[in-house]
């Protein structure tokens, strides 16, 4: 099967996982006791009033109809009104997308950085006192919860030294990046963890191949040899956790994102989840298993081009 | 807070908190203490010593001489009612509301009374049931335009009998609001009401233009528009959009003049701790919501202040009345008595709380000289052995999630009562089902906290000790009609004097019969960088950028 080919029956696949996510999430919000009636007028409502605004905002339907509702509104592009804020569910969680990715690739570039960085100096100094501490700095930031590490960057590089501000999101597109930094910093030291390890497993196992030797044998430089034979091939396997991270990424940023404020949507995910904001709460997780499922598809198809042997099928 | 305005739920940072406070460092003066060693001891193995030329790059200091002057503010929580005076139902929207939009008359600093807004005087005739407000002269909208009678009256209207008004009940005995010429309000009542006076100072009775108001009440209006503001106080909005700092810009029509801060950007940043932390690292002049357990670490650091406030604010415990055996109120008054207040106030609270005394916050009314029900241990046993409890019993406390100060409360609790043999089984619940669950009268106990909307106790005394129709006493299924009969002539007694001795005795009667667990008066807090002055939260928790002023 071609590229083309594989590429049509994964967009069928995804067809099929998101409805999934649809029902799932649907049923869920559902499932979860407590009235979003009551958490909208408050305590004081009249049973009568509850009743009036259930039916305003159609809580009352049978359960399939409301369904179908979502499903439909979702495809034409209708994500429905937030039940506390008023407003069409698109402005308000369409703003924050771009945040929330933005904070991705940014954790995710750095990620890629320190990885490569980190992944080839722990290999070729293997057993030495750089791998060593490589190995035991990074076991540090994975075992760290990562708001916990998120505070201590801030104290450090924010309030101590003044590099970084210390929490927020910035005005113009370069105060973004800077804002940005330190979240960005917190997420790709705890993913760079299980990278490094990884990356260093697979460099000294495919040091060992007869074909490195081969290229050593060859008189190449020890550099190219690493970069052209070793590195591309070792990269295989480390990429796909890496793809499969940004699912991790997208929810470990709910917790960053508001450890540094950001106006991201895993902050509005918290917030509508404890308002009952059915809508929001649906648009926000659909939202998120697009982005998961295509971010993968990318990973996937990127194999190709680090090893030409992988055909798709 | 509990009752008709609300403080958004914050329960699901209480997975964050949870975690945090797993690690034992968070949400307690010691962490940040730590924390600041452990980065310091970093800093001086691997960096240079930072000098203070890196601090002037990275946050330029908005109290500059040159330029607008600017406060920076960093919040809890983000509005999310539409941002109309009578739509209002959260604490983030009020507060800025009363900076925005202005009320005919306001409450005094302290609380407890009221004194001239928008109306320079007021008076009524002499069965109490028709009052004449005179406006001040040349009042202007912050776009320049005049404030007309007329404006007031469409405005009150809407708030009274809005579809979309929050606070129709506090205007129930208004029968016509009248403007009989540009600088007069005529408003007749259908039977007397004494709270009518603190009811327009409250924020919901916020003057708009006549057409504006009308407008909101459309099915369809877009609620964003409403944030492109047109108050006759000493700030305006341009728009906001959520996730976005609100920005309030002065009022150069403002009838006290141009307030001293020409801008005012407010942030929202949910985490405590970070709110602190901005404020260290000068990113904020003023954060609000200072956890209790860092004001006196931080008045203890250069550059920055902190403080408690004295607002009407109280925090207690509901009983339903009607599970047994707290259906007797022998055992009711031995848990009251049971309860330490000083340790939760000390230990809960860390000192910056009050004994509560008396059902109702410390507003107008309050009788400062019930007793309340001091630590007795002896005298909650010997009540207990004569009760219907005597021979122990089981009750649930639904403590609603991420609240750290009802947690905490809830496990001394546990403690304390466990000695007259009372087992109490903590369920940590979602507040959404916290809710459900009192208003179906299924749980025996939960820890919860009032804070007063307007100074008049009519609101709390209508809420907490009114039974027999929802709210039921504050959902304790309290219900009794002598206490009721007593309440309702309250609300209809003209005489301050007499009042008061009503509301004395409406007071003791519902102490006395105990459907709450009563424990401490709280405070708001915030804190604020040195050159900050004149930040002040009344009574009821609002504050006024127009006393703030940014020193050099």
């Amino acid at each position: 099967m071609g590229r083309a080919a594989y590429i049509r029956k994964r967009l069928l696949l995804m067809v099929f996982v998101l409805f999934g996510v649809t029902v799932v999430i649907f049923g869920m919000v559902r499932i979860l006791p407590g009235d979003p009636a009551f958490l909208i007028l408050g305590d004081r409502a009249t049973d009568q009033k509850a009743a009036e605004l259930r039916e305003q905002l159609g809580l009352n339907r049978p359960v399939p109809e409301q369904y179908w509702m979502f499903v439909s509104g979702f495809a034409r592009g209708d994500m429905g009104q937030s039940l506390l804020y008023r407003q069409p569910v698109g402005d308000l969680v369409l703003r924050r997308v771009p945040v929330s990715l933005a904070l991705a690739a940014y954790a995710m570039g750095l990620a890629a950085l320190i990885t490569l960085t980190f992944g080839i100096l722990a290999a070729i100094n293997k057993g030495r006192w750089p791998d060593q501490l490589i190995r035991v700095g990074f076991l540090f930031a994975l075992t760290t919860p990562n708001f916990w590490f998120g505070i201590l960057l801030i104290l450090l590089l924010g309030l101590t030294l003044r590099w970084f501000p210390v929490a927020g999101f910035g005005e113009t597109p370069a105060q973004h990046v800077w804002y940005l930094f330190l979240p960005a910093l917190t997420l790709a030291l705890q993913l760079s963890a299980v990278l490094i390890r990884n990356l260093r497993g697979q460099i000294i196992l495919t040091l060992r191949s007869d074909y490195v030797r081969t290229a050593h044998a060859k008189g190449l430089s020890e550099s190219l040899v690493l970069l052209r034979h070793v590195l591309r091939n070792a990269l295989l396997s480390t990429l796909t956790i890496f793809g499969l991270q940004f699912g991790f990424l997208v929810g470990g940023a709910i917790v960053i994102e508001t450890v540094f404020a950001l106006p991201g949507t895993g902050q509005l995910l918290i917030q509508s989840i404890t308002a009952r904001d059915y809508p929001v709460v649906q648009a926000i997780t659909v939202i998120s298993a697009v982005l998961v499922i295509v971010v993968n598809l990318v990973v996937d198809l990127s194999y190709s081009f680090l090893d030409p042997r992988v055909t798709y099928e | 807070m509990e009752g008709r305005r609300r403080e958004p739920d914050t329960s699901a940072w209480g997975i964050v908190f949870a975690l945090e406070e797993s690690l034992m460092f968070a949400r307690n003066t010691r962490w940040p203490v730590i924390g600041v060693a452990i980065a310091a001891l970093l800093v001086g193995a691997c960096a240079p010593a930072p000098s203070g030329t890196q601090s002037a790059t990275t946050q330029p200091q908005p109290s500059a001489s040159s330029g607008p002057k600017v406060l920076k503010m960093a919040r809890n929580a983000e509005p999310f009612s539409p941002f109309v005076p009578w739509q209002i139902d959260d604490n983030p929207a009020l507060f800025i509301s009363v900076n925005v939009y202005d009320t005919l008359l306001r409450t005094t600093k302290d609380g407890v009374s009221v004194e001239p807004g928008l109306a320079s005087k007021w008076e009524s005739t002499a069965d109490g049931l028709t009052w004449t407000f005179t406006l001040r002269d040349g009042i202007k909208f912050s776009d320049g335009s005049p404030l007309k009678g007329s404006d007031v009256t469409a405005s009150l209207d809407m708030a009274r009998g809005g579809a979309k008004s929050a606070w129709k009940d506090n205007y129930k005995a208004i029968k016509e609001i009248t403007a009989p010429d540009d600088k007069t309000v005529k408003i007749v009542l259908s039977q007397p009401y004494a709270p009518l006076l603190s009811v327009l100072a409250m924020f919901s009775g916020g003057i708009l233009p006549a057409d504006m108001a009308r407008a909101t009440d459309a099915k369809d209006y877009d609620n964003t528009l409403a944030w492109k503001t047109k108050g006759t106080g000493a700030y305006y909005s341009e728009g906001w959009k959520k996730g976005d700092p609100i920005v309030l810009k002065a009022n150069p029509n403002y009838w006290k003049g141009k307030p001293s801060i020409d801008e005012v950007r407010i942030e929202y940043i949910p985490d405590d701790n970070t709110r602190v932390l901005k404020l260290q690292g000068g990113e904020s002049d003023l954060v609000d919501f200072v956890p209790f357990s860092q004001i006196a670490a931080l008045n203890g650091q250069s550059g920055v202040k902190a403080q408690t406030f004295t607002i009407q604010q109280s925090a207690f415990i509901i009983l339903n009345v009607t599970k047994p055996p707290l259906n007797d109120v022998k055992v009711r008054q031995a848990l009251n008595y049971a309860t330490d207040k000083d340790a939760i106030i000390k230990s809960v609270y860390f000192g910056q709380a009050k004994f509560m005394n008396s059902p109702i916050p410390q507003g107008t009314y309050w009788d400062k000289n019930l007793p309340g029900y001091p630590y007795d241990l002896e005298k909650a046993k010997t009540l207990m052995s004569q009760s219907a409890g005597a021979a122990g019993f089981k009750m649930d406390m639904q403590v609603r999630s991420g609240n750290t100060n009802f947690a905490n409360t809830a496990v001394i609790l546990k403690e304390a009562w466990a000695k007259l043999g009372v087992t109490v089984d903590i369920q940590t619940l979602d507040t959404a089902v916290v809710r459900t669950n009192y208003r179906a009268g299924d749980f025996m106990s939960t820890p919860t906290a009032w804070t007063n909307d307007m100074n008049d106790p009519t609101e709390i005394v209508n809420y907490a000790m009114r039974g027999g129709a929802s709210p039921f006493s504050y959902w304790t299924r309290y219900n009794n009609p002598d206490l009721n009969d007593k309440i309702t002539k309250a609300d209809l007694e003209q005489d301050v004097k007499k009042r008061e001795t009503q509301y004395s005795e409406i007071q003791k009667i519902y102490l006395d019969a105990a459907p709450l667990v009563f424990i401490a008066y709280l405070g708001a807090t915030a804190g604020w960088r040195n050159n900050v002055d004149g930040f002040f939260i009344d009574g009821l928790s609002y504050y006024r950028f127009e006393d703030v002023k940014i020193n050099k």
